[in-house]
């Protein structure tokens, strides 16, 4: 399976719901000839220690088999073309991982489909989300308190707002030509 | 985001709502613990949101949950229901959607992916 840049967001997005945050940042952005990809959370957060290790393959903090492969794999990507991999954290606070790999640099993992990665996760949890995607001359932002104020009752989940939600992305994808890679 | 059509979306859901006098009939649990998504749980959430799209329906509630102790049988799926909550194991795509036209659509438990029947007050 190719690890594509949606897989890697939605490992984030996945790491800061297992931390317990109660809002996640997602930004996708164009900037300088750089691909920036940062997932911010106010989840538990990480000791000093936790964060130097967590890029080590060979450490998870989760019970059972599997090894935090997720980070060591988006920083190995980052570093190997010539890009970095920062993550802040602190205690108590949150956490943010911060990549940046250059746009044109022929081995950089395609974005993959972000609306099918990205939309199930967000509209079936009852964490709050912000979601950016820009360029030098785009922005196109979604922020689920938003969302839920319109919606009242409705869930995001529901069929006809998914649907809509899916369009939006789709459109702003596309207006940022980077839907090719869909 | 155009909010005016969210406005649109919400009139048409809530007057459906309110014939069903509100709440969702069926609520459909994924888990999306580390072994569930290690073990295809990504793609069990996206086809079930997709069949219920596909199927429109607006009685049916998608949520997920984090780790929930089976993870010998991940992905896990649950279907809550007035009285019951049924639970499915090793539960793939092509399960996923078979949990919803066959069990929440015509009632019919899968048998061959069931793990658990509890009965809960109403």
């Amino acid at each position: 399976m190719v690890e594509d840049l949606a897989f890697h967001l939605a490992d984030l997005v996945e790491n800061a719901l297992r931390a317990g945050a109660r809002q996640v940042d997602v930004e996708l952005a164009k900037e300088g000839g750089e691909l920036l990809l940062r997932v911010e959370d106010d989840g538990v957060g990480m000791e000093e220690e936790v964060v130097r290790q967590a890029t080590d393959p060979f450490f998870t903090t989760k019970p059972g088999r599997r090894v935090g492969l997720g980070l060591a794999f988006l920083r190995q990507t980052a570093e190997e073309l010539g890009g970095s991999l920062l993550i802040r954290s602190a205690p108590g606070k949150g956490t943010c991982v911060q990549a940046r790999i250059p746009w044109d640099h022929p081995d950089r993992p395609p974005l993959g489909d972000l609306v099918a990665t990205l939309l199930p996760l967000l509209a079936t949890s009852s964490v709050e989300f912000r979601l950016l995607f820009r360029d030098d001359r785009y922005t196109w932002s979604l922020d689920t308190r938003e969302l839920r104020t319109a919606l009242g009752a409705v869930p995001l989940a529901d069929p006809e707002v998914l649907s809509f939600l899916e369009r939006e992305m789709r459109q702003a994808l596309e207006a940022l030509g980077w839907k090719e890679e869909g | 985001m155009k909010l005016e059509e969210l406005r649109k979306i919400r009139e048409r859901a809530e007057a459906e709502m309110r014939l069903r006098t509100g709440q969702a009939r069926v609520k459909i649990v994924v888990g999306m613990g580390t072994s569930g998504i290690a073990a295809g749980a990504r793609q069990v959430l996206r086809a079930i949101l997709e069949e219920v799209g596909q199927r429109n329906l607006r009685d049916v509630l998608v949520t997920q949950t984090g780790e929930k102790g089976l993870a010998a049988k991940e992905p896990l799926v649950e279907v809550h229901e007035p009285g019951r909550i049924t639970v499915y194991g090793d539960v793939d795509e092509a399960t996923a959607r078979r949990i919803v036209a066959e069990h929440v659509v015509n009632g019919r438990i899968l048998e061959d992916h069931l793990v658990e029947l509890r009965e809960v007050p109403t």
